[in-house]
């Protein structure tokens, strides 16, 4: 009887423990993330939509079609068709597509990438209502000057060196790239304002 | 497709401990959203009483018609009153649960839909209404159909006798009153494990049948120390009548059936044995109060009660194959019911529709708030006589301090449900028939005694 | 069912339930063909392998580098210790070593991931035992600051790819290790509230004691491991038995509970693993060999040719190869032993591959525990072993 009782006052004091301290929880800041109305400000690492990037200094396509990508990439998702070009009889980038229905955000492309040239940006709002529009070609891949220019500074990763001469040959990509609709541009003020402090060392 | 990044100046860190102020601002969204719709609802409430209770008569009297007509126009009013307050109050109580339980979590909740998320349950309704009815294949239809409707129903007729005592005998409520209130209430209350059964069995699913039967056989465990408990402070109060046992209590907290209905203030040097039973008297009615609240909380299936709908379990229990509708009228008539018991606390034990404090705003406050009103509305009689057929200031006050309280203890059953796991079944019987009711028998004889040595 | 009144008997019948796979706890998609009578079970099948994705197979198919990519999603919740498996499995034919600052930092991602699987684990299984609408966020609150961390140093939350053959991928982001330090000076008190709520909680104790009780002797003829063989009372934690990794310079504790091997056991035994993981961690912060990023970064070019800082020892590229042989590798992951067993035949893809996952061998032991108990408790068993579907199915 006795031993019942001690039982009980126990067993309450132990509930209103537990009540007082998700009572006390009210009083904390709440740690809700209000996404749509603030973008999470993700790491540089972050694995998001597979880009194109250019030169951030000349403009130039940085990729040189070496098919590295398309190669390594397990899903089989990156196409890209491209020839020899005549004049130079080097590889010269026609089409670039990739399938984000099936990619699955490895970054293994990103990884083999001799020129830097593919890599993950950090935007993640690629929903759509068809499978065919997330098919994305060289003119959705590519990305601007600026914005180009904020990812290198947020990825860490090396310039690269412009190339030599033939400004024909990087003009094809660039004339796509240019009549580009729609892209927001990054604003170099805030490009400035991010890099600084930021963490993200991309990779070593 | 943006670049995420680009809007610097909004961005939220990763990894970042919150350690900020204390959250002053949700808590005062809470409470404006609280105020908000209470004020809604009883604006609404409010007006429909006037309506029915003296305008419509005024204008049959004015065109001359019999008084027994203007008269059978009055008793409908707390009909009204009961089906006007429902529909509202429980969409507000289920936003209320969810901004409590979100503030209890460390989250802000629903406030996409209106400010704040005030019409957020309101959405929901529409939503629910809108959705397809679906009778599942196999299901006996007609049960599947009666089980909400029977689930509904008790909990309007059921909380008639309620609003007497909480507007403190208003003329235009005291027709609901009735002299056995309580067991009226209780008789009410118990109709509805019916439906939650027909439901079981009319789904054609194993789970809800599990959930029926689990149902059935908590309600009729837990209304033994639920109704014991009463009881037993009908026996302190020497009436069945909620209107009496609310206006006994009246003069401030001590007077309150939980400590034992003013015998702490009867202690006196002339019976030093007072000294002793009358302290053990409040102990035993603070024990009642929580059985009442033990027994309330599995009558009404919440947690840590909640088996009938043990999500881990039984899917959904009874309510599984119910949509649209039908299940909207289930998950009213669980807050209704919920409102209900609040209701009942309140009256029988935390003295209905008196101030806790004599002199905190109370009865007096409200009148010289109405007194400097309608001085301040002498130049405009017509609002004058507005005010004075609208408001009645000892309802008023009544009324407020009931709101305050039922929504103190529905608050507290919503801090329960954001702590505390739930029972497993057969712990549930043995906690019922072992635990509860030999100790609602014990307080029953205690208090007997008790009350006569006071 | 009929009613035979007059007769001394009351006929029943038992009533078969399929539980799953789409019932709202089962965790995934196991499905259990129970057998009731009334509300106690007699009888359990569970029915596994709806989630059959033929990692096994896949990793013949791909090549090392892009199945590093794909094992992650063996046991989502742990990704990590799956590459490491991989990695020591492989580095073990390979026979290469190590440096030390990558070891800490795989030891160091590695233990975070067996916090958030644990925090994870701790949430739903309340969920489980019906506190559903409080609790449950408390534990996932302090999931999403480390889920955070792991995603600015690996590029994702969940599907890490980080902890690769030969090495890690990269140093951690600069401000990283101050945020760790943070976050694991406040984590034992946040251990402490969930404790105040749950661990002494009278209903809690109802539901978790005596009830599913494994005996020492049943787990190991199932081979089960983990923290629900620990709570049994066997003292088998690779960490410590077989120390791999640098785990035998750090101090840490293997909480072994002797006594019942029951549901509150296996609770017990994890939140005090979390508290463990945790110190293990703090320790990392201090030992690592470089100090943090800002350090390293100053060290510039050294750091590169500097043995001991050097990250990755064998370059990752789709020509990545494994020399011919076999080897095999366990880590301790949060569920339990996990081993990879590799025969390379030293082209770009595998010979063959084993896995030995521990959710498999932990949820054979299931209709051992739950026969005789009522239908509640299935659920509070079940989620007491913490397993992971994909990770049984594979």
């Amino acid at each position: 009887m006795f031993g019942l009782l001690a039982r009980s006052i126990e067993s309450l004091y132990q509930v209103t423990r537990g009540l007082k301290t998700v009572f006390q929880h009210s009083f904390r800041q709440p740690i809700t993330k209000e996404y749509p109305d603030r973008m999470p400000d993700l790491p540089g690492a972050f694995r998001g939509r597979l880009s194109l990037t250019v030169n951030p200094n000349t403009g130039e396509h940085l990729c040189i079609s070496c098919l590295q990508c398309e190669r390594v990439c397990p899903d089989k998702c990156i196409q890209i068709t491209s020839h020899k070009s005549p004049e130079t009889n080097k590889p010269e980038l026609i089409e670039f597509k990739i399938d984000h229905g099936l990619c699955m955000f490895c970054g293994l492309c990103t990884e083999v990438c001799p020129t830097t040239c593919i890599i993950n940006t950090n935007d993640f709002e690629m929903a759509d209502y068809t499978r065919e529009s997330l098919v994305y070609d060289l003119k959705k891949l590519t990305l601007t000057q600026e914005e180009s220019a904020f990812y290198f500074s947020k990825k860490e990763l090396p310039l690269p060196k412009p190339k030599p001469a033939k400004p024909a040959a990087a003009a094809a990509p660039a004339a796509a790239k240019a009549e580009k609709p729609g892209q927001p541009a990054v604003k170099p003020a805030d490009t400035a304002k991010e890099d600084k402090p930021k963490e993200g060392e991309g990779k070593e | 497709m943006t670049v995420s990044t680009s809007t610097s100046n909004k961005t939220q860190s990763y990894g970042v401990q919150s350690t900020g102020p204390a959250n002053i601002v949700e808590i005062f969204k809470f409470m404006r959203l609280t105020i908000i719709w209470l004020s809604i609802i009883f604006g609404a409430v409010w007006g429909a009483c006037w309506l029915f209770g003296v305008v419509l008569p005024a204008c049959v009297e004015g065109f001359g018609l019999p008084a027994e007509i203007s008269q059978t126009i009055r008793y409908f009013v707390p009909l009204v009153a009961i089906m006007v307050f429902i529909p509202i109050n429980a969409m507000f109580m289920v936003l209320f649960e969810r901004r409590a339980l979100a503030l209890f979590t460390v989250r802000k909740g629903p406030n996409r839909v209106g400010p704040d998320g005030l019409l957020q349950t309101a959405a929901d309704a529409v939503k629910l209404l809108l959705k397809e009815d679906i009778t599942p294949r196999g299901a006996d239809a007609f049960m599947f159909t009666l089980a909400p409707i029977i689930f509904f129903a008790p909990s309007i007729f059921g909380c008639i006798p309620l609003l007497a005592a909480a507007t403190g005998d208003h003329r235009l409520f005291s027709i609901a009153n009735l002299p056995t209130g309580i067991f009226y209430v209780l008789a009410a209350s118990s109709i509805p494990v019916v439906a939650l059964v027909m439901a079981g069995w009319a789904s054609n699913n194993k789970y809800s049948l599990v959930g029926g039967l689990r149902a059935a056989a908590q309600a009729i465990s837990y209304e033994i120390p639920l109704v014991l408990s009463l009881v037993t402070i009908c026996l302190l109060a020497g009436s069945l009548d909620v209107v009496e046992i609310a206006q006994q209590q009246v003069g401030g907290f001590l007077h309150w059936n939980i400590l034992g209905a003013g015998k702490l203030l009867a202690v006196s040097q002339a019976s030093p044995i007072t000294f002793v039973t009358a302290p053990l008297l409040a102990i035993c009615c603070i024990l009642l109060f929580w059985l009442y609240m033990t027994g309330a909380c599995a009558e009404i299936n919440r947690i840590p009660f909640d088996l009938p709908e043990a999500e881990s379990e039984l899917v959904s229990g009874y309510n599984t194959e119910y949509s649209g509708i039908k299940f909207a009228i289930f998950f009213l008539a669980e807050f209704t019911n919920l409102f209900v018991v609040s209701a009942i606390a309140t009256v029988m034990f935390l003295g209905g529709g008196e101030s806790p404090i004599p002199g905190f705003l109370d009865t007096g406050f409200f009148v010289s708030v109405m007194g400097t009103l309608n001085s301040l509305l002498q130049p405009v009689p017509a609002l004058q006589w507005l005010l004075n057929s609208l408001v009645d200031p000892a309802t008023l006050s009544c009324v407020f301090w009931a709101v305050t309280k039922i929504y103190l203890i529905v608050f507290f059953a919503i801090l329960i449900r954001g702590t505390l796991p739930r029972f497993r079944i057969d712990q549930l019987m043995d906690f019922s028939w072992k635990r509860l009711i030999p100790l609602v028998l014990i307080l029953f004889l205690a208090v007997a005694y008790l009350r006569e040595l006071v | 069912m009929a009613v035979n009144v007059g007769n001394d008997q009351l006929k029943t019948d038992e009533m078969i339930i399929n539980m799953g796979p789409q019932h709202p706890a089962t965790h995934g998609v196991l499905r259990l063909l129970l057998t009731l009578d009334g509300e106690m079970v007699r009888n359990v099948e569970p029915v596994i392998g709806h989630l059959h994705r033929a990692q096994e197979w896949q990793g013949q198919n791909r090549t090392w580098f892009q199945y590093q990519a794909l094992i992650d999603r063996v046991d989502y919740l742990s990704g990590m210790f799956t590459s490491w498996a991989l990695a020591r499995a492989a580095e073990h034919i390979e026979g290469i070593k190590i440096s030390p600052r990558a070891e800490y930092l795989r030891v160091m991602v590695s233990e975070m991931n067996r916090i958030t699987s644990h925090l994870l684990w701790l949430g739903t299984y309340l969920i489980d035992l019906g506190a559903m609408f409080g609790f449950p966020f408390y534990p996932f609150r302090e999931r999403e600051k480390l889920l955070d961390l792991l995603e600015a140093v690996a590029g994702q939350r969940m599907m890490f790819n980080y902890i690769r053959i030969g090495g890690v991928q990269c140093n951690p982001p600069l401000g990283w290790f101050d945020k760790l330090k943070r976050f694991t000076e406040e984590f034992p008190d946040r251990v402490d509230e969930y404790e105040a709520i749950v661990t002494e909680n009278p209903i809690f104790l109802k539901r978790t004691k005596g009830i599913g009780r494994l005996s020492k002797s049943v787990a190991m003829d199932y081979g089960v491991t983990g923290p629900t063989l620990r709570a049994s009372g066997v003292n088998l934690d690779l960490r410590r038995t077989k120390p791999y990794s640098v785990y035998d310079q750090l101090k840490f504790e293997v909480p072994v509970l002797e006594g019942d091997g029951d549901t509150w056991a296996r609770y017990t035994c994890r939140i005090r693993e979390m508290r463990e993981s945790n110190k293990i961690i703090k320790q990392c912060i201090e030992k690592i060999p470089g100090g943090t990023t800002e350090e390293i970064r100053k060290l510039g070019d050294e750091a590169n040719k500097d043995e001991n800082l050097k990250l990755m020892a064998k370059k990752q590229n789709s020509g990545l190869r494994v020399k011919a042989g076999e080897g095999f590798a366990a880590v301790e992951s949060p569920r339990g032993t996990l081993g990879c067993y590799i025969i390379s035949n030293g082209s770009d893809k595998a010979y063959r591959f084993k896995w030995r996952n521990p959710s498999f061998s932990n949820l054979s032991v299931l209709p051992e525990l739950l026969v005789g108990h009522p239908i509640a408790d299935i659920m509070a068993i079940f989620g007491s072993i913490d397993v992971i579907l994909p990770d049984v199915d594979r």
